[in-house]
């Protein structure tokens, strides 16, 4: 099954515009962390900060545009894996050594149809 | 053969056979529509070919082919349906035991409806229904819920297993550790609900009896595994004392002064049993010992010998090591109050009134007896009335209503 692994934290761990010394070693632990994934791994990415974000709203049929995330929240949506796994329980277990470098959260979403 | 003796027949074959189709369908809603429909021919059958030897094999065996009927009838699991063996393979239809005919597969289904990715009620339900074969009528009394918001509640769990990819393999070591603890939460919940009813009114009691049954079946498939050992133990001894837990007019009747010639020996040996082959495993874990703390009391006899409340708060203490939590230290407290006094144990409760224990009956009927103990009477009824105002069952309403009374009288 195909699942998305989305992590959150607190963007600002990593700096204003995560620029921080925190983001060399987060990117650092991703590395590794792709080369234990191997071809487990379908697609992933980091995300700049959601002072960087913009959002499209849909409200009856009228389209507006707004600055900033979709949801102001403690912990923010800060990049996702695409990975490839057997089942949850090994979805689970990818996304226990998925690092993070405080507190976060990592959601495990499979996707539709991804069977 | 009338309906309650059938009933009993198919909750007691169903924890097999939906398991042993679970796991051969990969389907949960299968595995139950097809057991559900076997017993619904069994009903038409059986009044004219009488009861079949090998029930179990013979309910096993028409699931077995409603749920490949199904399967064909679907036309978007046609895939499906080509990789699953032909109809004759697994079952023998001789006279066998039922043992040997059904792949024992409980295990794997009680994984299943224990996975931590579904939410700790959903799981009690499930497996209540699943493996204990449990109407949603009777657990959704238990729950205090309506049939429908229960049957709600299962349908989103199945859905959340069958979408979330939940495996119908038996955990990885390395994941073993974590999916055994969800299991045996789940059972002490389950059981909690079944132990607050001491009056065992019918439905709960066949409810702990399946308790029972159940925590013997986990044992058996895991006797290399303490915790579950525990837990049988620690179930046998708590259900060995339930013939005394309520006095002739129907009140509660606090552990210690529960006679113990009540209790059902056959019960506490079996509990012994279990925690001894538990401990030659390993040193206690948290349910090791609690049931040693059971197993403490069930020890005691008769009414003329002293409670063992020293062993018992040696108990308590080294729980503490594993579950520092306000229910334990509430718990930890009555024997506080007997081994160091009442006045220590006061301190000690209520320091925990700011952990959420304001909303948990037996703390305010503890802070009662304490201050009942150390003659401050009027701060005692108001604790009896903070208890009694929080929905107790009759047996705790009669008890505490009678603790209450004894206030004015002393």
């Amino acid at each position: 099954m195909q699942y998305m692994l989305l992590i959150y934290e607190d963007e600002r761990v990593y700096g204003p515009d995560k620029n921080g010394p925190a983001i060399q070693e987060i990117v650092g632990k991703h590395i590794a962390f792709n080369k234990e994934l191997g071809a487990a791994r379908v697609g992933g990415a980091g995300l700049k900060a959601t002072t960087a974000a913009t959002t499209v709203r849909t409200k009856g049929g009228a389209k507006t545009v707004h600055d900033g995330p979709f949801a102001e929240t403690k912990e923010q949506l800060g990049g996702y894996y695409l990975i490839d796994a057997p089942d949850l329980d090994a979805a689970i277990s990818i996304a226990k050594k998925l690092p993070v470098l405080q507190d976060g959260s990592i959601e495990i979403r499979p996707l539709l149809g991804g069977m | 053969m009338n309906d309650a003796a059938l009933d009993r027949i198919f909750r007691d074959a169903s924890g097999r056979i939906v398991a042993a189709l679970a796991a051969r369908f990969r389907c949960l809603d299968l595995a139950e529509d097809a057991f559900a429909e076997a017993c619904v021919k069994a009903v038409e059958a059986w009044p004219i070919s009488g009861i079949p030897h090998n029930l179990g094999g013979w309910l096993y065996r028409i699931a077995e082919r409603r749920a490949i009927d199904a399967i064909r009838r679907q036309r978007t699991r046609e895939r499906l349906a080509s990789e699953i063996l032909p109809y004759d393979t697994p079952v023998q239809m001789a006279e066998e035991d039922d043992r040997a005919a059904i792949p024992d597969e409980r295990l794997r289904l009680i994984f299943i409806c224990c996975h931590p990715a579904v939410t700790t009620d959903a799981r009690v339900a499930l497996t209540l229904k699943l493996v204990c074969g449990l109407s949603v009528q009777e657990i959704s009394s238990a729950f205090l819920l309506t049939e429908t918001a229960l049957a709600q509640r299962l349908v989103r769990a199945k859905r959340k297993i069958a979408e979330a990819g939940v495996p119908f393999d038996l955990p990885r070591p390395e994941d073993w550790i974590e999916r055994l603890d969800a299991v045996l939460t789940t059972l002490e919940i389950a059981y909690a609900k079944a132990h607050e009813d001491a009056a065992g009114a019918s439905v709960h009691a066949g409810y702990a009896s399946e308790i029972l049954e159940f925590t013997r079946v986990l044992a058996e498939l895991l006797p290399n595994e303490p915790e579950a050992l525990a837990l049988a133990s620690l179930v046998r001894f708590s259900e060995a004392r339930r013939p005394a837990r309520l006095d002739d007019h129907g009140a509660m009747v606090p552990l210690s002064e529960q006679d113990p010639a009540h209790w059902r020996h056959s019960l506490i040996v079996a509990g012994d049993r279990y925690l001894r082959s538990a401990l030659k495993l390993a040193p206690a874990g948290p349910r090791a010992l609690q049931a040693a703390i059971h197993g403490t009391w069930c020890a005691r006899g008769s009414l003329a010998r002293p409670p063992p409340w020293r062993e018992v708060l040696a108990l308590y203490d080294r729980l503490l090591e594993f579950r520092d939590d306000a229910v334990v230290r509430l718990n930890r407290a009555v024997a506080v109050s007997e081994v160091l006094g009442p006045q220590a144990a006061l301190s000690e409760v209520e320091a925990l009134a700011q952990e959420g224990l304001r909303i948990f009956l037996p703390f305010h009927a503890l802070h009662a007896d304490l201050l009942r103990r150390l003659d401050r009477l009027q701060e005692a009824r108001a604790a009896y009335d903070a208890a009694l105002a929080l929905h107790p069952t009759i047996a705790e309403r009669l008890w505490l209503e009678g603790r209450k009374k004894s206030l004015a009288i002393g």
